[in-house]
């Protein structure tokens, strides 16, 4: 594992060089522009400084782009392989994510204007099935200014999506979304229970109170608060029928390499726990245990 | 004259303003409550369900252990009062009661299990007794449902000024349906 890993820093470095030269020479075209254009050379300057900048651009681009390459053959190479060590039988597909229907079946998470998604992650852990994806949500805005109208995305969703399947069987659907979260999509009813510091922090929707009660029990609303805590981010559970979803908002992008920084054990233990996420989730909320599920 | 006349006026625009308030409030109380006692009932009504199902699956899985442990489980279906099931009109305390007597009947096949593991390895039997936790859960879940919209609704009759309505429709304190836990860990039984 190593030997891969100093592989790919070496790769890295080639890049990150190729970005770092790109960005000097832009600086010092900058500079160039500026010099002359202070000493009266204005137009002589401008050439330089348009000449030597492009060139630094594309320094800089073309080391972007083997940055990129890198960062998807390193996740196909190395962590394909590490994380079906970690969870044998996981399926780790970096170019796809979670299709826009099983975003939208949390049925919390409003229809995006663009939908981005990747980091895909499949498999079978302790007899429950599960998917997870990085998930990136934008709203379409429109300005109009007195230049003409500008279009712009703005991001209300960046963060992960799960699905398990869910180990108990009843009809219709639940929410728990913690507070300050934007309200549920459908007109579903507002389930108090019984723990006033659990209401304070989530607050539940369900189509039927009943269902709501049997699907939170003490035990659960615990571990639920357990993983919130654990989970930096706005943290939505959605329970319909067959699956459990999990969203987390947290404005993080997993599993990605980052530049000028070295890929060592330390950045490796970090993409394990985003992994091991999973396993937390199906042991602290008990998804393991079938005795609920008719077989 | 004309300004004791208007302030008279004014006087009897605030009273009436004040009584109208009053009004309001009461209605919005009575309806409140109505609609919380209208819960509770429903609550109820999800109890006898969930006792319901858990009597039927515990008679089929005493059926069940009849071919294995005959004397057994008819000492076991004589703990149970309702041979029927859950009477229409029973009051909580005595559903208390039933679902006290189902858990010792579950408690009591536990301890038949324990002594006939071919009845352990029956598939219906296993089947059964995950359904039996099933029926469990959902007992809880009910009994959780009632008291919390039990809670819900006595903490409106017993503060003020909210009591002064529940008074005045003689709405009293609801009863709460308690769990029998105590009672199952003092079970024994001696076929």
């Amino acid at each position: 594992m190593q030997e891969k890993l100093n592989q790919f820093n070496l790769l890295k470095k080639k890049s990150e060089k190729q970005v770092a030269i790109g960005l000097v020479i832009i600086v010092v075209a900058t500079l160039l522009f500026l010099t002359m254009s202070s000493v009266g050379s204005e137009e002589l300057g401008q050439m330089l400084g348009i000449i030597v900048g492009l060139i630094g651009g594309i320094v800089a681009l073309v080391g972007a782009a083997g940055f990129s390459k890198v960062k998807r053959t390193f996740k196909t190479e190395v962590l394909s392989a590490f994380f079906s060590e970690v969870i044998p039988g996981t399926d780790y597909i970096p170019d796809r994510g979670l299709a826009p229907v099983e975003v939208y079946a949390t049925e919390f998470l409003k229809r995006a204007d663009r939908f981005h998604s990747e980091d895909l992650l499949k498999g079978k852990l302790d007899d429950v099935d599960f998917l997870s994806s990085d998930v990136r949500l934008e709203e379409r805005h429109v300005q109009h200014t007195k230049n003409g109208t500008r279009v712009y995305y703005v991001p209300y969703f960046v963060g992960r999506v799960f699905r398990f399947t869910f180990n108990k069987e009843f009809e219709g659907y639940l929410q728990v979304l913690e507070a300050g979260s934007p309200l549920t999509n459908r007109d579903f009813q507002k389930v108090e229970l019984e723990s006033i510091d659990f209401n304070k922090k989530f607050k539940t929707y369900a189509t039927t109170e009943l269902s709501a009660f049997y699907v939170l029990t003490p035990d659960i609303m615990e571990a639920i608060f357990e993983l919130e805590k654990r989970n930096p981010g706005r943290i939505g559970l959605s329970f319909a029928g067959e699956n459990l979803y999990i969203a987390i908002n947290n404005n993080k992008n997993t599993f990605e390499i980052k530049m000028f920084r070295t890929i060592d054990n330390a950045m490796m233990e970090g993409f394990k726990n985003d992994l091991m996420v999973i396993k937390d989730f199906i042991h602290t909320l008990k998804l393991n245990t079938k005795i609920f599920k008719r077989k | 004259m004309i300004t004791l006349l208007a302030g008279g006026w004014i006087a009897a625009i605030i009273i009436a303003a004040v009584i109208l308030i009053i009004i309001v409030w009461y209605i919005g109380v009575m309806n409140q409550l109505r609609q919380l006692e209208l819960k509770v009932h429903e609550a109820e009504s999800g109890i006898d369900v969930a006792l319901t199902k858990r009597f039927d699956m515990l008679t089929k899985m005493l059926e069940t252990t009849k071919g294995y442990a005959k004397h057994e489980a008819e000492t076991l279906e004589n703990v149970v009062k309702w041979r029927q099931g859950i009477p229409q009109n029973a009051t909580l305390k005595e559903k208390e009661d039933f679902l006290g007597q189902l858990n010792q009947v579950a408690s009591g096949i536990n301890v038949v299990v324990e002594k006939y593991p071919d009845l352990k390895a029956n598939t219906v039997f296993l089947e059964l007794q995950s359904a039996v936790a099933n029926t469990e859960e959902h007992l809880q879940a009910a009994r959780r449902l009632y008291n919390a919209n039990v809670t819900r609704i006595n903490h409106i009759i017993v503060t003020f000024p909210q009591s002064i309505v529940a008074n005045a429709i003689h709405m009293e304190k609801k009863p709460y349906f308690e769990a029998e836990d105590r009672k199952r860990q003092d079970v024994e039984f001696k076929f």
